[in-house]
């Protein structure tokens, strides 16, 4: 990264830790085998999985063989959603979900849509945070899925996910949550929690990309149809050849996150308080989500009169975001925003500030005074509003 | 690595836009459309431009066209204003296309200022 950038976009990608490098590094150099040989060498790559598996399911408090390997979260939620749809057709065709979703679940959902189910989109408060009793009151006798993220990728809300779960338990429903942005950053407790299925993927929290798990909650035992077909890896849940060098830096990076999560959080938590103490004053700025209960790692904010796209060139070499990183390219505003009332102007005027374990006080005050200064040139480049 | 989606001529501009601003008293052209807003001002003497700054709320790309405009057609004839094309300024600027609308906007503003000095012009 070039040195004069200014990155806070970790909510995007993180960097890979130096102990997940090294661990990778002596993952390929152990040998190149296939673990699905049986030979001695192949026994060898099955122990580094193994390992690695047991260092996840340390993080989330889970039996090792409850994980699937996959590609990223991507996957993992297309196999939780799809496949566990799929699995439980008998059961009715009624599935919930959540407008401020991220693509990969929304789509999902609209693929099968095509497929003949029913979708239910339950609407967050203007803070982003979904009632229990509106997500409740969405639920049908044939509603057999519901999908509901954990931590926002946009604005840093946290759901009640205990409570959501719950109620799906005492129907029967199979409770699909998109870990994405909270795995290896807040504590997660799968044995306690009420979770069915739950996706994860490494590059968010410090591991490599292209690499992610899918947990499949075996008490009470939960199933999903396989998306693809050529092996019997992994009980044939998701088939192909385990990619063990991904799958150790993985692992490793579930150990480290592990050890740090409080430190994180309360270095997290400075470093936004920081940065909101810095813009809060800049007239007409609004927090996007809830500020008191969100992930301190994103501070999503929006001001008034400002064009989000100048605003956004305006505040280089910071490395922020409008929305997700999906939607950044895209002109039309944040449909996550757009779900908590926002309007289009709001929506397009916001910014993504996300912070990691690198970023430093320094960085974020630097921030700040961008900001600032941004969004005061551009109102003095723009004419004055008629009344 | 995606393309940066700002030519090196739209970064400069909007970085250092220098006839940003207001001449007052003076003829202007106002337009708020397709989610832009813009201000032109011109002063002139014996139908030449002397002056001209600009004043818009909107996206890069149109803020570096209203510097370009500007800049492009001070010291000249205020009837030239009449044939801005927002097509030359796009091709200069590497504008993508999807911005088409937000520099006719701009084309409609030059223009309207060119008709109210010419207007005003006319014994």
């Amino acid at each position: 990264m070039d040195a004069e950038l200014i990155y806070l976009d970790y909510a995007a990608s993180t960097p890979v830790d130096p102990r997940v490098h090294d661990c990778m590094r002596e993952s390929a150099e152990a040998t190149c085998a296939n673990p699905s040989s049986t030979h001695a060498a192949g026994r060898r790559v099955q122990a580094i999985i193994a390992n690695a598996a047991g260092q996840l399911a340390g993080l989330l408090n889970v039996d090792p063989a409850t994980l699937v390997w996959t590609s990223g979260a991507t996957e993992s939620d297309n196999l939780a959603i799809a496949g566990g749809a799929r699995f439980r057709a008998h059961r009715g065709k009624h599935i919930v979900s959540m407008k401020t979703e991220h693509k990969a679940v929304t789509d999902v959902f609209e693929t099968l849509a095509k497929e003949g189910y029913d979708l239910t989109w339950v609407e967050p408060g203007s803070n982003g945070l979904l009632d229990p009793a509106v997500f409740q009151a969405a639920l049908r006798e044939d509603t057999q899925l519901a999908s509901i993220m954990y931590v926002n990728n946009e604005t840093g809300v946290i759901q009640d996910i205990d409570a959501l779960g719950t109620i799906c338990r005492e129907r029967d429903i199979q409770f699909h949550v998109d870990a994405a942005q909270a795995v290896g950053k807040v504590h997660i407790d799968l044995a306690a929690l009420p979770v069915d299925l739950l996706s994860l993927t490494a590059h968010k929290f410090y591991g490599p990309k292209g690499i992610g798990a899918l947990y499949i909650a075996d008490r009470p035992a939960c199933h999903v149809e396989p998306l693809l077909f050529g092996g019997g890896q992994q009980r044939r849940i998701r088939p192909g050849t385990l990619p063990a060098d991904l799958i150790a830096g993985l692992g490793m990076t579930a150990e480290i996150a592990a050890s740090r999560i409080d430190d994180d959080l309360a270095h997290l938590g400075t470093l936004r308080e920081i940065l909101w103490n810095g813009i809060r004053e800049v007239p007409g700025v609004l927090v996007n989500g809830d500020l008191a209960g969100g992930f301190p790692g994103i501070l999503n904010v929006s001001v008034e009169d400002v064009e989000g796209e100048s605003l956004l060139l305006a505040l280089e070499p910071l490395c922020v975001a409008t929305g997700s990183a999906c939607n950044s390219r895209a002109q039309e505003p944040s449909y996550v925003l757009r779900a908590l009332g926002r309007s289009d102007s709001l929506a397009q005027s916001a910014i993504r500030f996300s912070m990691g374990r690198p970023t430093t006080s320094a960085e974020v005050e630097f921030a700040a005074r961008r900001y600032r200064d941004a969004v005061a040139r551009l109102r003095e480049l723009a004419p004055v509003a008629a009344a | 690595m995606s393309a940066d989606p700002y030519s090196a001529r739209v970064r400069e501009y909007f970085a250092n836009p220098a006839h940003a601003g207001d001449l007052g008293d003076a003829a202007a052209a106002d337009i708020d459309d397709q989610g832009v807003r813009l201000r032109l001002t011109a002063r002139h003497e014996d139908g030449r431009i002397v002056a001209l700054r600009f004043r818009a709320w909107g996206c890069p790309h149109l803020i570096a066209a209203c510097e370009a405009a500007c800049a492009g057609y001070e010291g000249r004839e205020a009837d030239e204003l009449l044939d801005f094309r927002a097509v030359e300024i796009m091709r200069n600027l590497s504008v993508p296309v999807e911005k088409t609308t937000r520099i006719l906007v701009l084309e409609d503003a030059v223009r309207s200022l060119g008709r109210s000095i010419c207007d005003s012009s006319v014994p």
